[in-house]
């Protein structure tokens, strides 16, 4: 079972502190919600675990040092959604979803044909002979999505990915990757909204909050003292409102 | 698309067939002379240059995310003049002898494109070197080299400045096949290379960071692309002297004609690049009758408003 194992990871930039000394462990199957203000470390957090950054400390991807592993192999274990796609190039969907599962040894059509499937998968293949610049920021997150399935791994980061979608994109986006989670790959997902989740599965997930480069926190979502962990972490009082069947955690403007 | 592919393929064959037909009629043992050993090798070597400067300019424009990155401007082809010039002018001042002159001003040149590609190319291949460092770089390279390349310009004689001049402005004619042979290895190499990175490179066209997490190997395929595109403008430069906006312009003209793909952007560089080299190198022959122009000047002539009209119409999206 590939596991991504982060031991005391610290990470410095320009004498700033980045991570300090950050443990956490996400495996196949999981379900990690990882919750923060802006210029908390998450994003650092992920990237240091792409093995974008260097840091001290260990990453471990299936027991070895992420930043010591050929491209090749950490891309079979580990995709990434990354906050915003840049399209350069107006290149074709199909084309881009192709170039997603370069980590294959492959012909192009074998690649095509992969690339297909994760844009079926992602609710997508409507999309595929348009230029990917072309596309609106809830199109071009499902397909980013579909690129991120066509890499086909275990194991999926993904920050911030329903950042700049409407709520009904949003909740489309998040049953989507509740059904990669279900699929039985491990997933670990940066939100500002953590009632998000309830279109997950909220009794399997974990929460883990990070302020100021540091965890606060990790507990289920379900736990009771959330709402108080999530109140301190945004430094706003919170209220637990019960809409129909669903639990909300709602900020009331009131100091923590 | 498959059409256009077609159209362009067809339409550069035609240019590098008919070439040498083109001009003064070829009758009889001189006829058969100038077209077996002027004008065909002088295509050959404006499809082996023109397909060359392409191609290592659209995967320029690829691993520096840049529309404006190209031999030119990454100080490739800098380096190659100065080297041409240290040889022009420095050589007879240090007593060094030219030979018959090419061999010395052609490996000079190669060797100043490799060392300043190099240098760019050891910049890339540190982690930490952002697109826009690495292309800053060259830029600056770049500066410094044409600023000496003046300098030994101005101390020259007049024979010597007229040759120097002479070789700046590009050109390709040649006696045989002497250049062509000496040529193909570096670009076959060059092709070679540079073709079989298409799938990575097409997959840094999502950004650095997320072909890194797709498993590609950043600064190692800059480095790569770098030190071979070298190697190939490099040889062509030092042959044929710099010419001016193939590299940049000839991948606009693809994008615009077959789209952005790299798969194929990259070979339809190369056929286009060889096709447009052809046909301006038949222009400098033919355009002023009685001598004949440096096929840089009709590169740039026909390239720089070219480039502002695709530069225009992509902006404006017509």
């Amino acid at each position: 079972m590939t596991s991504l194992e982060l031991a005391n990871v610290s990470v410095r930039a320009r004498g700033k502190a980045l991570l300090q000394d950050v443990s956490l462990r996400l495996q196949q199957g999981e379900f990690v919600a990882l919750l923060g203000p802006n210029g908390a470390g998450k994003t650092t957090l992920l990237r240091a675990a792409l093995g974008l950054l260097p840091a001290e400390g260990s990453v471990l991807l299936d027991g070895r040092p992420v930043r010591e592993m050929p491209g090749r192999e950490r891309a079979a274990k580990l995709a990434w959604l990354p906050q915003q796609s840049t399209a350069a190039e107006p290149i074709t969907v199909l084309e881009q979803v192709t170039a997603a599962r370069f980590r294959f040894h492959e012909t192009h059509h074998a690649a095509e044909a992969g690339a297909k499937k994760a844009l079926e998968a992602a609710g997508a293949a409507q999309f595929a002979a348009r230029h990917v610049n072309e596309l609106s920021g809830g199109e071009a997150q499902r397909v980013a999505v579909a690129g991120m399935i066509a890499q086909e791994t275990p194991l999926l980061l993904l920050d911030e990915p329903a950042n700049h979608l409407d709520p009904a994109q949003q909740i489309e986006l998040y049953r989507l990757i509740a059904r990669l989670w279900r699929e039985g790959r491990g997933v670990l997902c940066i939100t500002h909204d953590v009632n998000m989740l309830r279109f997950v599965d909220e009794s399997a997930v974990r929460v883990v909050g990070m302020a100021e480069g540091r965890v606060r926190f990790e507990c289920e979502y379900g736990a009771p003292e959330l709402a108080g962990h999530v109140g301190d972490l945004f430094n706003v009082g919170i209220e637990i409102v019960q809409a129909g069947a669903d639990r909300l955690l709602v900020p009331s403007g009131r100091p923590a | 698309m498959k059409t256009r592919v077609l159209l362009l393929c067809l339409l550069s064959a035609a240019v590098v067939a008919g070439s040498p037909w083109l001009g003064r009629s070829l009758e009889g043992d001189t006829g058969r002379f100038i077209l077996e050993n002027l004008r065909i090798p002088r295509v050959l070597m404006a499809v082996l240059v023109g397909g060359t400067l392409s191609l290592v300019g659209a995967c320029y424009q690829t691993i520096f995310a840049n529309p404006l990155a190209a031999p030119s401007t990454v100080g490739t082809t800098a380096g190659a003049t100065l080297g041409a010039l240290v040889a022009v002018v420095a050589a007879p001042a240090l007593g060094i002898s030219l030979g018959n002159g090419l061999p010395m001003i052609a490996a000079l040149a190669f060797v100043g494109a490799l060392l300043v590609s190099l240098a760019i190319a050891a910049i890339a291949a540190r982690g930490k070197a952002r697109v826009n460092d690495i292309l800053l770089a060259g830029i600056a390279i770049s500066l410094a080299a044409a600023a000496i390349s003046t300098g030994l310009q101005f101390s020259a004689d007049q024979v010597q400045l007229y040759a120097a001049i002479q070789w700046t402005l590009g050109h390709l004619p040649q006696v045989g096949y002497r250049g062509v042979v000496m040529l193909l290895p570096f670009v076959a190499i060059c092709w070679v290379v540079l073709l079989s990175q298409t799938r990575a490179l097409q997959t840094l066209l999502g950004g650095e960071e997320r072909a890194h997490s797709q498993g590609v190997n950043v600064p190692w395929l800059r480095s790569l692309v770098l030190g071979v595109g070298a190697l190939g403008v490099g040889a062509c430069v030092a042959w044929c002297g710099p010419i001016a906006f193939i590299g940049l312009i000839v991948p606009h003209m693809v994008r615009m004609g077959v789209g952005a793909s790299r798969r194929v952007m990259l070979p339809m560089s190369v056929v286009l690049g060889a096709g447009f080299l052809a046909a301006c190198d038949t222009l400098a022959r033919l355009i002023v009758v009685g001598r004949e122009l440096p096929v840089g000047v009709v590169t740039s002539a026909i390239g720089a408003p070219l480039l502002v009209w695709l530069v225009v119409r992509q902006r404006t999206g017509q």
